[in-house]
């Protein structure tokens, strides 16, 4: 740590987080909250590419109705891998990990979280789950499916069950670490003067994913070990022949699958909060419904696991309880959308790249929402559960939703976190590509479930094709849009031009530091005296100055 | 000491030791770490939770199963082990008392005298786990004692007259535990052969629907079915015991730490929040076992008399 | 399935209650169109309306409004719990079958379906069932989890080992429906469907008694061996199936496990189905189940014809290429019971092998050791 600034204007660039310390030990022993973001932020990054190599699998096998590309074996596996690398390895540490590690701290006005070193324990665990489910991909892989239903993954596969199963116990560990650091951080270590209702709605939501992620995740970390235990030891407990229950691991799974979505979908809003109040230059309408609505999402998601086992064998008053619980969640959720489309009214829009990311968000997780309720509808879901309505369902809230909020994120904190400009033109190119090749990948799914496409099909009857293709079609040019960031951003690293500390002059308590920040974030600690998205005179800032200054650059 | 001003937190560049640079101050520093214990604790409950939502399932389904299990455990080793945690659990609330107190050498005793106590639990589970595997109750097959003997199969099925004072072995019901060699179990399977409850529930009509399938073939009742119950049983039982034993180990390898530190002398009334966190640990383990006792050792038990 | 559209957007409503899930579906729909649009129109005119006038301008100073909030709370709340109702009850028509029932016996295995009707009379990936009557099947399987769906019907239900699941329906309009296995069940989950008939009671009836209705010998049994009796499924035309590739095998020589050879006359054929472990093809495992008592001597006149019709090449004939595949066989996954005469071996029929993978079946990387355990059904 430096106690002494050198500051030579002229010759030595400023010390920041990326300077101060270039070995690889000052790296991968930081105890630096930023550099850890950005650790995860490439090994993610990674899988998020790996997982999308195995989609194009998918799509490519799907656009002819006979099962003829891979063999079945292998495109099992293949679903399998990207159902489990996409949901393990990149959706839920996605946002948390590298966006909430790099700015809660920052947003809050701390130094760094409350446990840096168990933060840095958290990522090392991310990539050695993530390399023993890796190994096991490379020795063949596990075809069970992402859910591992017994009794196929315990007693019928002769694929690498346990060795998957292990890995994502300990990925859950890590996401369970994350989640305690930020709960611990948001409660203790607020600047003086930042009061819970002035935070900024990101750290609202980090604190409900944060809840979920310490409560429901253990549950899925007993539930792999007793099934790793039943396939090595044979015991029973889900083997009906000798008095277990294979509904039982069914229940088990998705007591922490069902918050899992909202681990992955509340940071997601998170930054969706942040980008349509600061885009639009005015205090998100409604701060504590907002606020109020994250944690209700938090607790009743909880409670609606059932929705899943519908058509399980399970009781149908137990089906008929969870419809009425999955229907309530969405409320929270609704209202929501309600106050960001209210936050627009009267604001000053600029459409940056990152507001177009959120507005695409918008539109696409009110489809990916509101198909919920048509799955939440008992007597509806009877016929749509396991088809392709439900794969379009969750990819429209998972991609059009987390991962477009994802990438607004990182074009918003860009500037904040590599002090460096990417490119205008081509990332609004992008965000649009990405939203034209997203739809066009996913509706034509919705009609295809309720067709009567099964799920995890290699093979489909021929009049389903036509809608196979624009699917497969679609996700080519998402293919495209996806990677076009990716060299954009990098190329930015080297040429891009070199960001202003507040580059869209925003009040929020991160902006009010150099860009990339130094290492300890802030010179002084921030006293807070005004409320969160303030962009008037209370928030201390000079809008005024900064506008003429603009204007008379043009 | 709480005497004295500390004229050293005005000073803007002095660091009490100890204080972690992420941190304002030591008062920032310990409520976190406090509230940072509370929450791994919460997330310890829902990781048992799991366990003990499978246990709850199949005690329901098969109750008679399970009582037979359950009688089975040395209820005496399983309260003893109660009474070992609730007084250790004293000890290191007072160990955490004294730190508060500045007072080194009580700290060190009372630490001391927990990780005796944590021992001593440890030391009962082995025994009971051992006998376990003398009995051929591990369900794990390989995990039981193999046979020496193959001449003196006496698999019995007789019910009546079980000793109360020591554990029969569940093959050879009112046969003394000293000849244990006697049984066949060449490949150190799970073996358990005694269905009488079963017959008694029948007769009293309080056998659920799932036994009334679960345990019969062709209208009998068929031992090796049952005996796929009971050793769901006692795989739930080593699962919730053995995981709550590897607490266990970590709270004494937490205790070593303690003990080396307090030794040292690092903690006081300024800075004793590890004592005060490794406490809260130990109580958890401790409640932790409080749940699992009567859980696993006391319901369904028929003391005295017949089954 | 049945309009011969570009793009169907709809199955057939075949069923008796189709109509009330279509009618939940257009309802939800409608709400969600109408907030959906609405909201979209809403966002993005306001993205324009607002569009900055100068950098860095301020947003009007807003804070809420609790009057909106409540509305848009009570009101989302009191829709979704119409659509609560209105699932519910269609959610109970579906699932509570009624009295009155014909009953069907399913029983699902990898990778194929086994109905057996009250009379008796068995079918493989196929039902047949009458036009308005009420039938229910009760389900279970023998090995994982599968899923019976009939889209045409709007129902499914998941088939559970260890127990039996239910699912009732109402035909309404004679057709052939798809049928689908609708919960991953492993290598040829997405190739485990069949087909559902409904038929006027009188075709019916007919076909209980078992007519069939003037076809030529070769395409009765080209009709049993491609959909009916599952045949294709592991005889296909590549030697990369389960079991040898049949075309062209008619006369030839056949070399069987154990060194014998023998001629692929009628009387080969027939033994091969009534009692195939009698007589296993080189290189291949003894898996093929017994379809006694389920073919009749005029299915058997069928089948024999069709197979005396395949040409092509026939690699089991004279060499052998033998198969890599299912190698070590699957006593691994499930114990390998000998067919007894008349009842069809519970075992699985084992997975294609992956090519070239030779760590598809039998050797588990997990279990220790290989498992000679006998299955669940089987202890």
């Amino acid at each position: 740590m430096e106690n002494v600034e050198v500051i030579n204007i002229t010759q030595k660039p400023k010390l920041n987080y990326l300077n101060n310390g270039d070995t690889v030990s000052s790296w991968l022993l930081t105890r630096d909250h930023k550099r850890i973001a950005i650790l995860y932020l490439i090994s993610v990054s990674f899988f998020f590419m790996v997982g999308g190599l195995f989609a194009a699998g998918i799509r490519l096998e799907l656009l002819t109705p006979q099962s003829d590309l891979f063999e079945s074996g292998t495109y099992n596996k293949i679903f399998t891998a990207h159902g489990i690398i996409m949901i393990f390895l990149f959706l839920i540490p996605s946002i948390p990990a590298t966006l909430g590690n790099f700015f809660i701290p920052l947003m809050i006005g701390a130094k760094d979280l409350a446990f840096p070193r168990i933060n840095l324990l958290s990522w090392y665990l991310y990539m050695a789950g993530a390399g023993i489910a890796v190994w096991a991909l490379m020795q063949g892989g596990v075809d069970t499916g992402w859910t591992f239903y017994v009794p196929y993954s315990t007693t019928f596969s002769n694929t690498y069950v346990v060795a998957t199963g292990l890995g994502a116990f300990i990925i859950g560990f890590s996401s369970i670490l994350t989640g305690l650091n930020f709960i611990v951080t948001i409660h203790t270590m607020r600047a003086p003067g930042m009061t819970w209702f002035r935070m900024p709605l990101f750290v609202w939501s980090h604190y409900a994913t944060s809840l979920i992620m310490i409560l429901a995740t253990p549950v899925i970390a007993i539930t792999l070990l007793l099934l790793v235990l039943e396939r090595v030891g044979r015991v029973g407990i889900f083997d009906p022949a000798i008095g277990g229950d294979p509904i039982l691991f069914q229940h088990l799974f998705w007591f922490y699958s069902h918050p899992a979505v909202y681990i992955m979908v509340l940071p997601g809003m998170g930054v969706i909060s942040e980008l349509i109040a600061n885009f639009s230059r005015k205090r998100i309408f409604g701060y504590e419904y907002v606020a109020f609505s994250s944690i209700a999402i938090a607790v009743i998601g909880f409670l609606v696991w059932g929705h899943h086992l519908f058509v399980s064998g399970q009781s149908i008053y137990a089906g008929l309880v969870f419809s009425f619980l999955t229907l309530v969640v969405a409320i929270p959720s609704a209202v929501k959308t309600f106050n960001w489309t209210a936050t627009l009214y009267k604001g000053s829009i600029s459409w940056d790249t990152p507001m177009i990311y959120a507005l695409g968000f918008l539109g696409l997780f009110l489809i990916g929402g509101l198909t919920g309720l048509f799955l939440g509808a008992a007597g509806l879901d009877i016929h749509m559960s396991d088809t392709y309505f439900v794969v379009a369902h969750f990819h429209y809230i998972m991609v059009g939703g987390q991962v477009m909020a994802y990438l607004g994120g990182i074009h918003y904190y860009w500037s904040k976190m590599t002090g460096r400009m990417y490119s205008e033109f081509w990332s609004k190119i992008a965000a649009i590509v990405t939203f034209i090749g997203f739809n066009l990948l996913f509706f034509p799914q919705f009609i295809l479930g309720y067709l009567g496409m099964p799920r995890r099909y290699a093979s489909y009857p021929e009049e389903m094709q036509v809608l196979n293709i624009l699917s497969s079609a679609g996700a080519s040019i998402l293919g495209v849009g996806f990677a076009m960031p990716v060299f954009y951003l990098i190329f930015s690293l080297f040429y891009g031009k070199k960001a202003p500390d507040n580059l869209w002059m925003l009040p929020g308590l991160e902006w009010r530091t150099e860009s990339p920040p130094p290492t300890e974030n802030f010179y002084e600690t921030p006293i807070v005296t005004w409320e969160a998205y303030e962009f008037g005179e209370e928030s201390g800032l000079d809008f005024e100055e900064a506008r003429k200054r603009e204007m008379a650059t043009i | 000491m709480a005497t004295n001003v500390d004229t050293h937190a005005l000073d803007h560049h002095y660091h009490p030791p100890g204080l972690q640079h992420q941190f304002e101050d030591m008062g920032q520093q310990q409520e976190s770490a406090s509230i940072g214990m509370w929450v791994f604790l919460a997330q310890e409950i829902m990781f048992f939770g799991g366990l003990f939502t499978s246990y709850l399932v199949f005690r329901s389904k098969y109750p008679m199963a399970f009582a037979a299990g359950s009688n089975h455990l040395d209820v005496v080793m399983g309260a003893l082990n109660t009474l070992v945690l609730i007084v250790s659990s004293l000890t290191m609330a007072l160990a955490v008392y004294f730190a508060q107190k500045s007072n080194r050498n009580m700290q060190v005793i009372m630490i001391v005298l927990t990780m005796i106590f944590g021992a001593t639990f440890l030391g009962v589970k082995a025994i009971e786990y051992t006998e376990k595997y003398n009995d051929g109750l591990v369900p794990f097959t390989g995990l039981n004692r193999r046979a020496k003997d193959d001449q003196h199969n006496r698999k019995s099925l007789e019910p009546e007259s079980q000793h109360e004072q020591s554990l029969p072995s569940p093959n050879n019901p009112g046969h003394q535990p000293e000849a244990h060699g006697d049984y066949i179990n060449p490949r150190g399977d799970f073996q358990w052969s005694d269905t009488s409850l079963v017959a008694i529930a029948q007769q009293g009509n309080f056998l659920t629907d799932w036994e009334k399938t679960g345990y019969f073939e062709d209208g009998e009742v068929s031992a090796a079915r049952f005996q796929d119950k009971v050793r769901l049983f006692f795989w739930i039982y080593f699962a919730m015991t053995g995981l709550h034993a590897l607490h266990m180990v970590i709270g004494l390898v937490l205790m070593a730490w303690l003990l080396w530190k307090a030794w040292r002398g690092t903690f006081s009334a300024e800075y004793y929040s590890p004592v005060e966190i490794s406490g809260l640990y130990w109580h958890f383990v401790d409640i932790v076992w409080i749940f699992l006792f009567p859980l696993l050792y006391l319901l369904g038990r028929h003391f005295g008399g017949t089954h | 399935m049945q309009q011969n559209s570009w793009i169907p957007l709809f199955p057939e409503q075949a069923s008796s209650f189709a109509w009330q899930v279509d009618a939940l579906y257009f309802y939800i729909l409608a709400v969600t169109l109408f907030f959906g649009v609405g909201c979209a129109v809403v966002i993005f005119f306001f993205a324009v309306k607002y569009r900055e006038r100068e950098k860095f301008g301020r947003g009007a100073d807003i804070h809420g409004s609790m009057p909106l909030e409540l509305t848009w709370t009570v009101i989302p709340f009191v829709i979704a719990m119409t659509m609560f109702v209105a699932g519910a009850y269609v959610f109970y028509n579906l699932y509570r079958p009624p009295a009155d029932t014909m009953d069907v016996y399913v029983v699902g295995k990898q990778w194929m379906w086994k109905f057996q009707h009250g009379s008796g009379q068995r079918e493989i990936n196929e039902l047949h069932v009458p036009v308005g009557r009420k039938i229910k099947l009760t389900m279970t399987t023998e090995d994982v989890l599968h899923d019976v769906f009939i889209p045409a019907f709007r129902t499914k239900a998941d088939v559970v080992p260890g127990r039996y699941t239910y699912l009732w329906f109402e035909p309404t309009k004679p057709g052939k429906y798809h049928l689908f296995c609708a919960e991953y069940c492993g290598l040829n989950h997405s190739g485990m469907g069949g087909w559902v008939y409904v038929m006027e009671p009188r075709d019916f009836d007919n076909w209980l008694a078992g007519n069939v209705s003037g076809q030529t010998p070769v395409d009765a049994g080209r009709d049993l061996f491609e959909n009916k009796l599952g045949c294709a499924s592991c005889h296909q035309q590549s030697d990369q199936g389960r079991g040898p590739s049949l075309a062209g095998v008619f006369g030839k020589d056949v070399r069987l496990n154990g060194g014998q050879i023998v001629k692929a006359d009628d009387e080969y054929i027939r033994n091969s189905i009534l009692n195939p472990q009698g007589q296993i093809v080189e290189r291949y495992q003894p898996i093929m189940p017994t379809f006694k008592g389920q073919v009749t001597e005029e299915q058997l006149v069928g089948l024999i014809a069709y197979i005396k019709s395949l040409g092509g090449n026939s690699t089991t004939g004279t060499t052998a290429t033998g198969s890599t595949n299912n190698a070590a066989a699957n006593s691994a996954t499930n114990g390998i019971a000998a067919a007894s005469g008349g009842v069809a071996s519970t075992n699985t029929i084992a997975p294609r092998g992956d090519r070239g993978n030779t760590n598809s079946q039998g050797s588990n990387p997990n279990a220790p050791g290989n498992r000679s355990e006998p299955t669940n059904r089987q202890r």
